[in-house]
């Protein structure tokens, strides 16, 4: 009843989102890290700022304390979530760069809960609205998934698409019905006092949030070595045509990944405002889905990977906010090493000129 | 009402120039098969480099031609990536955005000083073009007159890429590129340099585009002048199959939406929902494409399956 997937979708040929997680060389994996750090020293350099102390003081910044560390681990917690969330999907083959909406329903559905049931027990309150969160986040992906799996329907575009729908829909929503009373613009009201989760580490923001995200990057560990749904989706990732020759559902597989996908996406949203904001805010999100591409991309795929690479957008976030206030700098240098990151990520490296003539005298 | 139709039509020509412009560079890089998300930050080079040319010399127009220089150049670098170097084309897109767009945030207060908006002293915009007699005809006249010398590139690029495309060796080869490339190098075509061709033809309309943002729409820099316009020419060239006259249908309707969702902001329409509406458009006429592709197939299959019956193999 259901379409063939996994066999590319036409146009799409050009495109093999499993083949970006590509290339285990320390070259390629180091590689990426290294180039962001040198053109974001240039960018430096060439505006008249020191580049050395800059990188030192963002060091400083994001981990040279335990506040530092804890402010770092905050601005971890929702880029490993999405970073995840992105690569469940590619690692099935299903390019899904639609996280960011995910993100924003999920975020709506727990604010809402937690503005909603407000005579609940904390513990009952936080569960009903991570998992609404979660379930939101599920839905929305859902739409590009039926799309793909049903119609083959490309999911770059859809998914790109519907980020912006996320994110107006979610901005009309807060703005015409869930406004708050006291404040005038863009936020909806505050959650339940007890659905805030509490500080692990005060005065940091370091919730229980944090530990929920390693765990749920052991849980993908997990699913991809040791689980048959895993197995599933990986082959579905690496050859849909072994895949479907095997017995393999590919339709389903495909389905399965923008679920877990969303789910992410959706938690992701759902800690930000239980245990950051408190609140639904228009256009939160600084992108933390397409920096959990970055993550997945840096991470390779590979839990470990991910984690170090979350910590490492997480560091220069927070570190990052730090020094706009320290120095003139603003806060867009990140967006430069992180854009550098990503480009130079999927960039073959040893293909660049000046590297083969480098890696000739090795 | 007719008013109130009259002016969003008035206001969507220039409102579209920019996303027409930006969709068919976007849709020469598709028939070419390359899947451009750069255009935004494309377009948003050749609007920072209309502005600050124009204010140097003095002279709008030799922004406009700095501006597509400049999104040549950034289309050649992005089109290396993807055709020399492996990159993944959409990956390479999202981080060029952010590299671009964070560029530009940096470099605004650290370099100019300037916390928003750029209007550096001289700086001339495009002027409007008055055209005689067909001006005064009531209704039709402002919507086809008084536009910037951009607005008009616009719409006549749209019958130069369509013979570009359909009636001229190069862009045969372009469409076999993008439709099979193997078998295009197979018969002797450079596809490589024609793929890094179709990209740089993308950057100079997108920085043509952004170029009359800056200089056309208004006069000034700021980085979020693009506002997204980059993305909604993508969609308008997916909605129009990346074929020209439909991308260009697609971008003029998406362009009324936008003129549309300022004016329906005062009146109590939700400016969020029309500004919605580009992207759900998208979404259902690739679905629409998709089904009628899917039943397509099926009906073939089931056809053959009849006929194999018919014919007692089965």
């Amino acid at each position: 009843m259901v379409a063939e997937t996994g066999i590319p979708v036409p146009g799409q040929e050009t495109i093999a989102p499993s083949r970006v997680f590509g290339l285990l060389r320390p070259l390629q994996l180091l590689g990426p890290f290294v180039i962001a750090l040198l053109v974001g020293a240039v960018v430096l350099l060439l505006s008249g700022r020191d580049a050395i102390g800059t990188y030192w003081l963002l060091a400083q910044q994001s981990l040279g304390g335990t506040t530092q560390i804890a402010n770092t681990l905050v601005a971890t917690t929702p880029v490993l979530l999405t970073g995840l969330a992105t690569a469940v999907a590619f690692r099935s083959g299903i390019f899904n760069v639609g996280v960011e909406g995910s993100l924003y329903l999920g975020a709506f559905a727990a604010a809402w809960a937690g503005f909603t049931f407000r005579g609940l027990p904390g513990p009952l309150l936080i569960l009903i609205a991570v998992s609404l969160a979660g379930v939101a986040g599920a839905l929305w992906a859902l739409i590009p998934g039926v799309l793909r799996a049903r119609w083959r329907v490309d999911e770059v575009v859809t998914t790109l698409m519907l980020n912006y729908v996320a994110i107006l829909l979610t901005s009309w929503l807060v703005n015409y019905y869930f406004l708050a009373p006291d404040i005038a613009n863009s936020m909806s009201p505050l959650i339940a006092t007890q659905a805030r989760l509490s500080s692990l580490l005060p005065p940091s923001q370091l919730t229980i949030a944090f530990v929920a995200a390693l765990l749920i990057t052991v849980l993908y560990a997990y699913l991809f070595t040791r689980t048959t749904i895993g197995y599933e989706l990986r082959m579905t990732g690496l050859n849909p045509r072994f895949a479907r020759a095997v017995g393999i559902n590919l339709a389903g597989a495909v389905i399965v990944a923008f679920l877990i996908s969303g789910v992410l996406g959706g938690v992701a949203g759902g800690f930000q405002v239980l245990g950051v904001n408190y609140r639904f805010i228009d256009h939160f999100s600084p992108g933390y889905g397409f920096t959990g591409i970055a993550v997945a991309l840096l991470g390779r795929g590979h839990p470990v990977g991910i984690v170090l690479a979350a910590i490492f957008f997480g560091a220069l976030s927070s570190g990052g906010a730090m020094i706009q206030l320290f120095s003139d700098i603003p806060l867009d240098l990140i967006n430069i090493l992180q854009g550098t990151v990503m480009i130079f990520a999927v960039i073959e490296l040893s293909r660049l000129p000046f590297v083969r003539r480098w890696l000739r005298h090795v | 009402m007719s008013d109130a139709i009259l002016g969003i039509l008035t206001a969507a020509a220039p409102a579209s120039t920019s996303i027409l412009l930006a969709a068919m560079g976007g849709l020469i890089n598709k028939q070419g098969g390359i899947v451009n998300i750069g255009l935004e930050p494309m377009m948003l080079v050749g609007a920072f480099t209309a502005v600050v040319v124009s204010a140097q010399t003095g002279n709008p127009y030799l922004g406009l031609l700095a501006a597509m220089v400049a999104g040549a150049g950034l289309g050649l670098v992005f089109s290396w990536s993807i055709t020399r170097l492996g990159a993944n084309q959409i990956v390479a897109g999202l981080g060029l955005n952010l590299l671009v767009l964070g560029f530009f945030g940096y470099l605004l207060p650290t370099v100019f000083k300037i916390e928003g908006t750029l209007l550096p002293a001289g700086l001339v915009g495009l002027p409007k073009v008055h055209i005689p007699f067909i001006e005064q005809i009531p209704g039709l006249g402002p919507i086809v007159s008084g536009h910037d010398v951009v607005t008009y590139l616009s719409w006549l690029s749209v019958p130069l890429v369509s013979v570009f495309l359909y009636r001229t060796p190069l862009g045969i080869e372009l469409r076999a590129t993008g439709a099979n490339e193997e078998a295009a190098r197979a018969a002797g075509v450079p596809t490589l340099r024609l793929r890094d061709f179709s990209t740089v033809v993308a950057g100079v309309f997108a920085g043509l585009a952004g170029a009359q943002l800056s200089l056309g729409v208004v006069t000034l820099f700021n980085k979020q002048m693009t506002g997204g316009r980059g993305f909604i020419a993508l969609a308008a060239f997916y909605f129009g199959d990346a074929r020209p006259a439909l991308t260009a249908l697609g971008a003029v309707i998406f362009g009324v939406f936008e003129a549309a969702g300022f004016r329906l902001g005062s009146s109590g329409v939700p400016s969020q929902l029309v500004q919605m509406l580009p992207y759900l458009v998208v979404v259902l006429s690739l679905t629409l494409v998709a089904v009628r592709r899917d039943r397509r197939v099926r009906e073939r299959g089931r056809a053959a399956a009849a006929s194999l019956t018919a014919a007692g193999v089965r």
